[in-house]
């Protein structure tokens, strides 16, 4: 802090007019922001029409504070604001996804001998909450956000969080409770949407999520339940495919993350 | 308030603006004792129109009784008068732009450009005697676009709106304030 | 405190025009419905009139960043928006209000303007200012603690407009922004417009002439997505007749100038 001015100086800044040059009154005006004692001699140095002035302010302040709302509280960060929002949101489908994986755990449970649900169906548990988390017609204020400055991939991914922060707890539960390799139950779901990512920026990600899931549906696990047996790309040994897959479609979305910036889908 | 007025001497500002934020009135009014006189004497030196000062003063104020609880929720709050200036400096910007749409624009006042006399010299408070030697050089109109940028924190559509200047005219002088600072100091 | 001017912030402009478009297309689904449309607009109140399906809120989309064009030059704040161009500096200085303005039920008004403030990227220092000043701005004073839910239409649109101008943008775009708001309050509004021109572009939408005729310093006129007319609203007067269709001498010249647009292209 520079060192204070003296009295004389503090009341001429006081006065007004041209009492002081411009240098001073700019090393007054630094110094007086940061220092409470100079303040308060300039409180104390205050004309009398300066005087006035303020005992007209203060009494139309008692009128607009007796005629408004009063002061709210301290606010929560934004995004715990947001989060609430995206809650109520995806509840529906987030239930709607554990509930299937609960199903496919009572299956198997009870039939032990088929190959197992819920190693099939694990890749796409994410998705229709990511699809939901990024879809136009989910967010009623997609418009207003479609414009600013923060859409974009962080904004998706975040999103994409919240969704995973629900599914893959379920899925490692369920993993574990009927015994199957974890990294076989989780991999693939993170492959996969990774993939749905990934896709959208070509196809828009609601697209690229439905499609990646009704294909997974009809080409591996329709076959598998009919042939009863697991397919190739599930046995433990493709672990490091998984994961190579996820690497790779990640490094390719974020290649593209600048098409993100569009909220609707590239047309 | 049960028993014990306690004193609010010993708290400071920012502590003054959460109290405010819960709705603590005592605090308020005594936050508007400590810094409205600052306050009104720095307006009052940027705008020559009472009534101005006086609605923006009152605007300022009704705002911090409202928006308190943003200020005291944020992590890096800052001062409170360096936010009480700027919620300040924002409301004169506003009422300059209402009365240039109705071609009143209220006066600011004229640039200073009195010599220092000599017992000025040895006066405290400086910010640095090279700075303010080079200050002075510069004519008075780059001086109060500095001020308005610099010290007030306004952007360049803000300096117009106050200066009733043209948004190129801020820019060049604030471009010739920097060049001709650069060489008196260097 | 003293902050720090950056050479950016004074180097000279160049862009002659803060919103410029040549030749623009914009899809919409199929359709065409912007189809080469020439638009310079600098600072001040321009009114945006034209018929239903004339491209005015394909084009406020457009020039929002929400919707990519699928032809011709768009350049903002002396960006060109086009698809590689860095879309987060040129949003920080928009502001936009769709037609269909989507919300949050159960925030409250503070809480939603606080989060658009939030999505534009403002330093977190500045937010709560900000909010209050865009709250003073358009009267919801009162009501700024009232989820948004509770609100009539009007108040409901002032809401949008607030979130419109909280980061002080140097572009602002509304569409259709008077819906829904009695006569006293379009009068308000109309002063708030005004205001707004003083040191910002603001392009209006609106089906209103007289909105147009009493707060626009411009008016623009397209039809079937190309420009009609860009003139003052004198102007616009001027063009009509006793025989022209209109309630009013600005009626009567909007009628003949899309009379003769419409006679021009053969339709």
């Amino acid at each position: 802090m520079t060192t204070h001015p003296n009295l004389a100086v503090i009341t001429r800044y006081a006065a007004g007019g041209s009492g002081l040059d411009d240098a001073t009154v700019w090393s007054v005006e630094v110094h007086l922001e940061g220092c409470p004692e100079c303040r308060a001699h300039l409180a104390g140095s205050t004309t009398d029409d300066t005087r006035a002035l303020l005992d007209r302010v203060a009494a139309g302040l008692d009128g607009g504070i007796a005629a408004g709302p009063l002061p709210v509280g301290r606010r929560q960060p934004w995004s715990a604001v947001h989060r609430r929002w995206l809650a109520w949101a995806l509840l529906p489908w987030l239930t709607m996804t554990v509930a299937v994986l609960g199903c496919a755990f009572l299956l198997e449970a009870l039939r032990p001998d088929q190959p197992s649900l819920l190693l099939l169906l694990a890749p796409v548990a994410p998705l229709p909450g990511v699809a939901v988390a990024w879809s136009r017609r989910a967010d009623p204020a997609w418009e207003l956000i479609a414009g600013t400055p923060a859409a974009g991939i962080t904004m998706l991914l975040r999103r994409t969080a919240a969704v995973l922060a629900v599914v893959i707890p379920a899925l490692a539960l369920a993993g574990a409770g009927s015994g199957v390799s974890l990294a076989l139950m989780l991999l693939p779901s993170l492959a996969f949407t990774a993939a749905s990512i990934a896709l959208g920026a070509v196809v828009g990600v609601r697209r690229a999520a439905a499609g990646v899931g009704v294909l997974w549906l009809l080409a591996v696990v329709l076959p598998s339940v009919v042939i009863e047996k697991l397919p190739v790309i599930l046995e433990p040994g493709s672990v490091p495919v998984w994961a190579l897959a996820i690497v790779a479609l990640a490094a390719f979305a974020a290649s593209r993350a600048d098409g993100y910036r569009r909220l609707s889908s590239h047309r | 308030m049960p028993g014990v007025r306690r004193s609010l001497d010993a708290v400071d500002e920012e502590d003054l603006v959460r109290r405010t934020a819960a709705g603590d009135r005592r605090a308020f009014d005594e936050l508007y004792r400590r810094t409205s006189p600052w306050l009104a004497v720095r307006l009052r030196r940027r705008c020559a129109d009472d009534d101005v000062v006086a609605d923006v003063l009152q605007e300022t104020y009704l705002a911090v009784w409202r928006a308190a609880g943003g200020f005291a929720g944020s992590a890096a709050s800052g001062s409170a008068l360096g936010w009480l200036w700027t919620i300040a400096a924002n409301r004169l910007v506003d009422a300059f732009r209402r009365r240039a749409r109705q071609a009143q624009v209220p006066p600011v006042p004229l640039a200073e450009t009195v010599a220092p006399a000599a017992e000025d010299e040895v006066m405290a408070g400086r910010v640095g005697q090279e700075l303010e030697q080079a200050l002075l050089v510069l004519p008075p109109e780059l001086r109060q676009v500095l001020r308005a940028m610099v010290l007030d924190g306004l952007s360049v559509r803000e300096t117009s709106l106050l200066l009733s200047v043209p948004e190129g005219t801020v820019k060049s002088r604030a471009r010739r304030a920097r060049i001709a600072l650069r060489e008196a100091l260097s | 405190m003293m902050r720090t001017v950056s050479a950016a912030e004074t180097a000279p402009t160049t862009h002659p025009w803060v919103v410029h478009t040549e030749g623009l297309r914009v899809r919409a689904g199929r359709h065409l419905a912007v189809d080469g449309l020439d638009l310079a607009l600098g600072t001040g109140v321009h009114g945006l009139l034209g018929p239903n399906g004339a491209g005015k809120t394909t084009l406020m989309r457009a020039l929002a960043t929400v919707v990519k064009p699928a032809g011709g030059r768009l350049t903002l704040l002396g960006e060109p928006v086009d698809g590689r161009s860095d879309l987060r500096r040129v949003r920080r200085g928009l502001g936009y209000l769709p037609q269909q303005f989507g919300f949050y039920p159960r925030f409250t008004v503070r809480e939603f303007i606080e989060y658009m403030a939030w999505l534009k990227e403002m330093p977190k220092t500045v937010v709560p200012g900000a909010v209050q000043r865009a709250i003073d701005r358009v009267g919801l004073t009162a009501k700024a603690n009232a989820r948004m839910k509770t609100l009539s239409g009007g108040m409901l649109r002032r809401a949008g407009i607030a979130q419109a101008i909280v980061n002080d943008p140097e572009v602002l775009l509304l569409d259709e922004p008077t819906v829904g708001l009695d006569p006293e309050q379009r009068l308000d509004f109309r002063e708030m417009l005004r205001d707004l021109g003083v040191d910002s572009c603001v392009l209006v939408s609106t089906h209103l002439v007289e909105d147009v005729v009493a707060a626009c310093t411009d008016v623009v006129m397209i039809n079937e997505g190309r420009l009609v007319y860009q003139g003052t609203p004198d102007d616009l007067i001027t063009q009509g007749g006793q025989g022209d269709a209109g309630d009013s001498p600005a009626e009567r010249g909007y009628s003949a100038l899309l009379r003769r647009h419409r006679a021009g292209t053969g339709r």
